[in-house]
């Protein structure tokens, strides 16, 4: 599913190049629940940035889900994101003007279109994590746990093969928000999706099938059966 | 869910906004439909209302515009007078009529009005009724029937009133009587506008008025008083709202004495010593005679024999009326300009206000970004909302237009003679809304532009 190799992303700060991420070898297999953690600043997010095709990398080889991004132009990693990859982010990132429904459709719209058929499934997706009643609600009129469900449900809609996750659970507390990522794991098994979660947070990375430190993918491979952890 | 429903959203979000940007499209779609429909109902009134006019014979002082404006679309006051013995020429003259080159001639005197919507009081003859063609068939009546008051009527009267004049002017003490009001006579036929606005009907009375209701001068004529006897089916023209009745009458009217025959002052004579010349039938003066020349020879001779009579002369109003059709066309072009410029201006001022959310908007957008969304797509939602905006402002533009025609259009026929039909939708009204709309999203493009350019995972990253 996820094959990285000697990938590395440069910023620029003013006339110095600062190395944000840099990965010799990740490769994540279908299915698989991973927990990315590191230290703050070690490039985590770039990392997010650069699976979801967010970002390019100056150099290295990213497969994704069938597609090297690292080949493909912007507009294609931005249809292939819409149609094989889901995100929920730290703060959730939903539009505030549209109802919870409305930003499930957004994902669908963006994604894999938003015809007849993504409505039944965004309105199924939100009865299934609890907000059948809530899904004509802005999400400034609901809590931060049913927030955090509408934007797992948008992460969801286009039955993605691989989602990706920014520090779910850095917005509330650690209780309701286990019951959520729980949710979410055991669609995503069902489904057989896979799932790679960015977090500092050890609790939560135990949730997951393997944790990854993204200190050690510098100068040492990372192969599945490399680094172990989890449930 | 689709694009044009983010566009929508977006609108609504930022509703005051979205109002104080669609006003000026609003204004500027109106005032350019609004110049648009003048000219063209302006056109199309005028050129529908030359119909029965071949020909008009008037005083040498007015200019031929001024002519035509006043004897068929009853704008103005009447220029001047020439004398009744023009149209004796055109009807009995051995020159013109003798050849048989004239269907009709019909003298007119106007100067009255009738009820505050100034109505105008034309005097003139039966043959109004029965040998003028409008639009080559005779007026039709929808209630009632013609007054009585014929060629030879005009002519007896007048060599009546001319015998008292001279005998007045010759001081004589004993002089014939002047001719009086008759009864038979105070008869008026009145236009569909004026029966349907002032609710006359036949049977009803009309008081003749001199001057305008609050001005000085204005008095009402309680003795020339007229029944009305015909109401005149609806033309579409001025003649709906004119108030016909016999030229009798007219001369009869107190305080019109000194003005009935148009004197010459000979040279080396005042004004004061004209006024004790003897005066002829002939110098009765007139206001137009309608003329309707047989064929183009006809109209040949007319134009020959009135090139150069020194008291009358003749208006072509088929020349006349294209003329002033192509001043007002080029004055019209100059206000559409005019009203590009400030639709020009509203469409900046759509680029402006979209382009100023794109910073707060950044977030949004690179969100719409991180679910999938193309650049192309961002650049499809903003351009869509500057072209919905323009859409809605130039649509209500419209309705604001045809708004105003209907609530305009009385005070418009009163002042122009123009009767604007606010239900006419012409085509070019669509081509407007989309010409408009089409204007709006290219004022989008720039904001669009900047916020499909969005850098979406440093805009996401701002937030954590």
């Amino acid at each position: 599913m996820i094959h990285l190799r000697n990938v590395e992303k440069r910023y620029a700060r003013g006339s110095e190049s600062v190395l944000a991420c840099a990965v010799d070898r990740l490769d994540i297999q279908k299915g698989e629940q991973v927990a990315l953690v590191g230290r703050s600043g070690a490039g985590k997010t770039t990392l997010l940035h650069i699976l979801a095709g967010i970002l390019r990398p100056d150099c290295g080889e990213v497969e994704v889900a069938g597609a090297r991004l690292d080949q493909l132009g912007e507009s294609a990693r931005d249809r292939h994101r819409g149609r094989h990859i889901g995100m929920v982010y730290q703060t959730f990132n939903l539009l505030q003007p549209f109802t919870a429904l409305e930003n499930v459709l957004l994902g669908a719209l963006f994604g894999r279109g938003a015809g007849g058929d993504a409505r039944a499934r965004a309105e199924l997706l939100l009865q299934k994590v609890g907000l059948g009643e809530r899904m004509h609600h802005r999400p400034r009129e609901l809590s931060v746990g049913q927030v955090q469900r509408v934007a797992i449900c948008r992460a969801l809609v286009n039955d993605p093969d691989l989602v990706l996750m920014d520090e779910p659970l850095g917005n509330q507390d650690k209780a309701t928000g286990g019951q959520v990522l729980d949710l979410l794991l055991q669609i995503a098994r069902d489904g057989n999706k896979t799932v790679v979660m960015v977090t500092h947070d050890p609790q939560s990375a135990t949730r997951m099938q393997r944790t990854v430190d993204l200190s050690t993918l510098r100068g040492a491979a990372v192969a599945p059966a490399a680094t172990g952890g989890g449930r | 869910m689709r694009l044009v429903s983010i566009s929508l959203r977006n609108l609504r979000i930022r509703l005051v906004a979205t109002v104080l940007t669609m006003a000026s499209i609003v204004v500027a779609t109106a005032l350019y439909a609004g110049i648009l429909t003048m000219a063209e109902q302006t056109k199309a009134r005028y050129e529908g209302s030359i119909g029965g006019y071949q020909a008009v014979v008037g005083p040498k002082d007015a200019s031929q515009l001024e002519l035509v404006l006043n004897t068929i679309f009853n704008v103005g006051d009447a220029p001047a007078l020439f004398p009744l013995q023009a149209c004796i020429d055109l009807r009995e003259g051995k020159g013109f009529s003798r050849r048989g080159q004239v269907r009709y001639a019909i003298p007119q005197a106007r100067g009255d009005s009738v009820s505050r919507f100034n109505f105008p009081v034309v005097a003139t003859l039966d043959e109004m009724f029965s040998v003028y063609e409008w639009q080559k068939a005779p007026l039709r009546f929808d209630q009632g029937q013609g007054f009585q008051f014929g060629w030879q009527d005009l002519k007896a009267f007048a060599e009546a009133l001319a015998a008292h004049e001279n005998a007045l002017r010759a001081g004589e003490t004993s002089p014939p009587p002047r001719p009086q009001l008759l009864p038979a006579w105070k008869q008026c036929v009145i236009g569909a506008r004026v029966a349907r606005t002032l609710g006359l009907a036949v049977g009803s009375e009309v008081v003749p008025v001199h001057g305008k209701m609050g001005e000085f001068g204005y008095h009402e004529h309680p003795e020339a008083t007229c029944k009305v006897v015909g109401v005149l089916a609806p033309t579409n023209s001025p003649l709906d709202t004119t108030i016909f009745l016999p030229l009798g009458v007219h001369y009869l009217i107190d305080g019109h004495e000194g003005g009935v025959f148009v004197v010459e002052i000979p040279p080396g004579k005042t004004p004061d010593d004209a006024k004790k010349l003897p005066v002829s039938p002939g110098r009765l003066g007139l206001t137009a005679v309608i003329v309707d020349p047989k064929d183009h020879f006809g109209a040949r001779i007319l134009r020959t024999d009135f090139g150069s009579r020194p008291d009358a002369q003749v208006a072509w109003p088929q020349d006349v009326v294209p003329k002033f059709l192509r001043q007002i066309g080029n004055v019209a072009d100059a206000l559409a300009v005019i009203a590009w410029l400030v639709l020009l201006v509203a469409a900046v001022s759509i680029t402006v206000a979209i382009y100023n959310t794109m910073n707060e908007r950044r977030r949004e957008i690179a969100i719409m970004r991180s679910l999938g969304a193309r650049r192309v797509q961002i650049l499809g939602i903003i351009v869509g909302e500057a072209a919905l905006l323009s859409f809605f402002g130039a649509l209500l533009g419209l309705v604001v237009c045809h708004a105003a025609a209907l609530a305009l259009r009385g005070l418009v026929e009163d002042q122009t003679g123009v009767y604007l039909d606010w239900s006419v939708v012409p085509v070019w009204e669509l081509w407007l809304l989309l010409g408009v709309t089409a204007l709006g999203g290219c004022a989008g493009l720039l904001p669009a532009v900047k916020g499909s350019m969005t850098q979406v995972a440093d805009n996401l990253a701002n937030n954590y």
